[in-house]
């Protein structure tokens, strides 16, 4: 499909050597939603769970220590950097590079938290996410393969084959896994029942971008 | 045909049995993961279907592919690194203990790890993702490694924002009046697309799910 009919028209390449951005709409809109939810998170504070105890008058209050904050916060940035990139990115390769940047932090956001059933949601989410690099990165190297190319401007002019369709059917599991969609949801959800709120929407957040970014992607390789 | 004349024809016929020693190892290492329940086997286990991701991508062969393939090496390395501290830790908070952010026996005690960690891990991950590849993966994970490392480091000025609670509100309120428009005046779908869209993506920033969070977190204490 042509690259301007998906997201609306082309606004622009950024030609930056070998790394080509595009700007359409579409991406021009998630880039400045992502960016501004992470600039909200870069300045905001966490928050302190209360939790109201059962048969009594006591809270609980879970806060979470300075340090854990920051190098929480750090790596939602960094989260939500990765997100933006993969917004406008205009090859395959650096998206499927932020899409697995994005797996890593999203586990590194959490993995420092004191309960114990969220460490153990993380440790299985971990390991969904390092077996989706299996098929995130073989699918791009089976297009690769069978295109020669990993440029959306390249792809989208180069009918599809079986080949280039199983490519896309694997990098599309691989995205589901590496940011916790559909099949591979449960781990993830248990991942939210921590304090530390807006560090933790961002894991949610850039999946969502991150899963219309990847349909977007696989019509313009795909149709 | 994509490859060029030069290439020997035994390169080329290797591509497919490259593609299915790689897909069957990573298989064997599913199938080892789905009978082993121990965690740190599970561990162990899963990195061999990183491996299998290598073989796949080495397969191809080419230039491209080697700049995808040491990045891949990079991440697998990252999440099994990340994974086992979360055992680590998770591990030494059953026993009772409590862990410092990082689980690490040796003690960093570096001038620069108090100085300028902050500014040093920017420019070291800016200039990663410019580089990109192998280079850039290992000089941006350097630069967030360092961060890590360096725990005493500042980090951004502060605000409060107490209003966050209210715009995702708010925002809900939008995806609402978004989908009633959709239905109600279709005329007006690109509009109401946007405010359905924007209405969703702010109102993940509301914290309502974590009260159902609470009420499960009190009946498990009990």
């Amino acid at each position: 499909m042509d690259i301007g009919s998906l997201g609306g028209n082309l606004l622009g390449i950024i030609p930056l050597g070998d790394i080509i951005l595009y700007l359409t709409p579409l991406h021009l809109f998630m880039l400045i939603v992502i960016l501004l939810f992470t600039f909200l998170i870069a300045v905001s504070r966490t928050e302190t769970q209360v939790e109201a105890s059962f048969e009594g008058l006591k809270d609980n209050k879970s806060t979470v220590g300075i340090a854990e904050f920051k190098a929480r916060r750090f790596l939602a940035i960094v989260c939500g950097i990765a997100t933006a990139g993969a917004m406008i990115t205009g090859d395959l390769f650096n998206f499927i590079l932020f899409v697995a940047l994005t797996g890593i932090v999203n586990i590194g956001i959490v993995s420092a938290v004191k309960q114990i059933d969220v460490l153990n949601a993380a440790f299985q989410y971990g390991l969904i996410a390092m077996m989706a690099s299996l098929p995130l990165f073989g699918g791009g190297a089976i297009i690769l393969a069978a295109t020669g190319t990993l440029s959306f401007f390249e792809l989208a002019n180069i009918a599809s084959n079986p080949m280039i369709l199983f490519g896309s059917i694997l990098l599309l599991i691989g995205v589901a896994g590496e940011t916790g969609i559909a099949p591979f949801f449960a781990t993830k959800a248990e991942m939210f029942r921590t304090p530390g709120s807006p560090f933790i929407l961002i894991i949610h957040l850039s999946s969502l971008f991150m899963i219309i970014r990847a349909i977007e992607i696989l019509l313009l390789i795909l149709t | 045909m994509l490859v060029p004349e030069f290439v020997p024809e035994i390169f080329c016929s290797l591509y497919l049995p490259a593609i299915y020693t790689g897909f069957i190892v990573g298989f064997i290492g599913l199938i080892g993961i789905a009978i082993n329940k121990s965690d740190i086997h599970v561990l162990i286990l899963t990195d061999i279907v990183g491996l299998a991701m290598l073989i796949v991508v080495g397969a191809v062969g080419t230039d491209l592919a080697e700049a995808l393939i040491l990045p891949g090496l990079v991440v697998e390395l990252a999440e099994i690194m990340a994974i086992s501290e979360i055992l680590i830790s998770r591990e030494i908070r059953k026993k009772g203990k409590t862990p410092s952010i990082l689980p690490m026996p040796l003690v960093f005690d570096m001038e620069i790890m108090t100085t300028a960690p902050n500014f040093l891990s920017l420019i070291l991950i800016g200039y990663g993702i410019f580089l990109t590849g192998f280079t850039g993966g290992a000089v941006a994970g350097g630069g967030i490694l360092l961060y890590i490392l360096s725990r005493k480091a500042r980090g951004l000025p502060i605000l409060v924002i107490n209003g966050l609670g209210a715009i995702s509100g708010i925002a809900w309120c939008l995806w609402i009046v978004g989908f009633l428009l959709f239905f109600v005046n279709p005329e007006f779908w690109l509009l109401s697309l946007f405010l359905a869209a924007s209405g969703l993506l702010l109102k993940v920033a509301s914290k309502v799910g974590l009260i159902g969070v609470l009420m499960r977190e009190e009946f498990k204490r009990k």
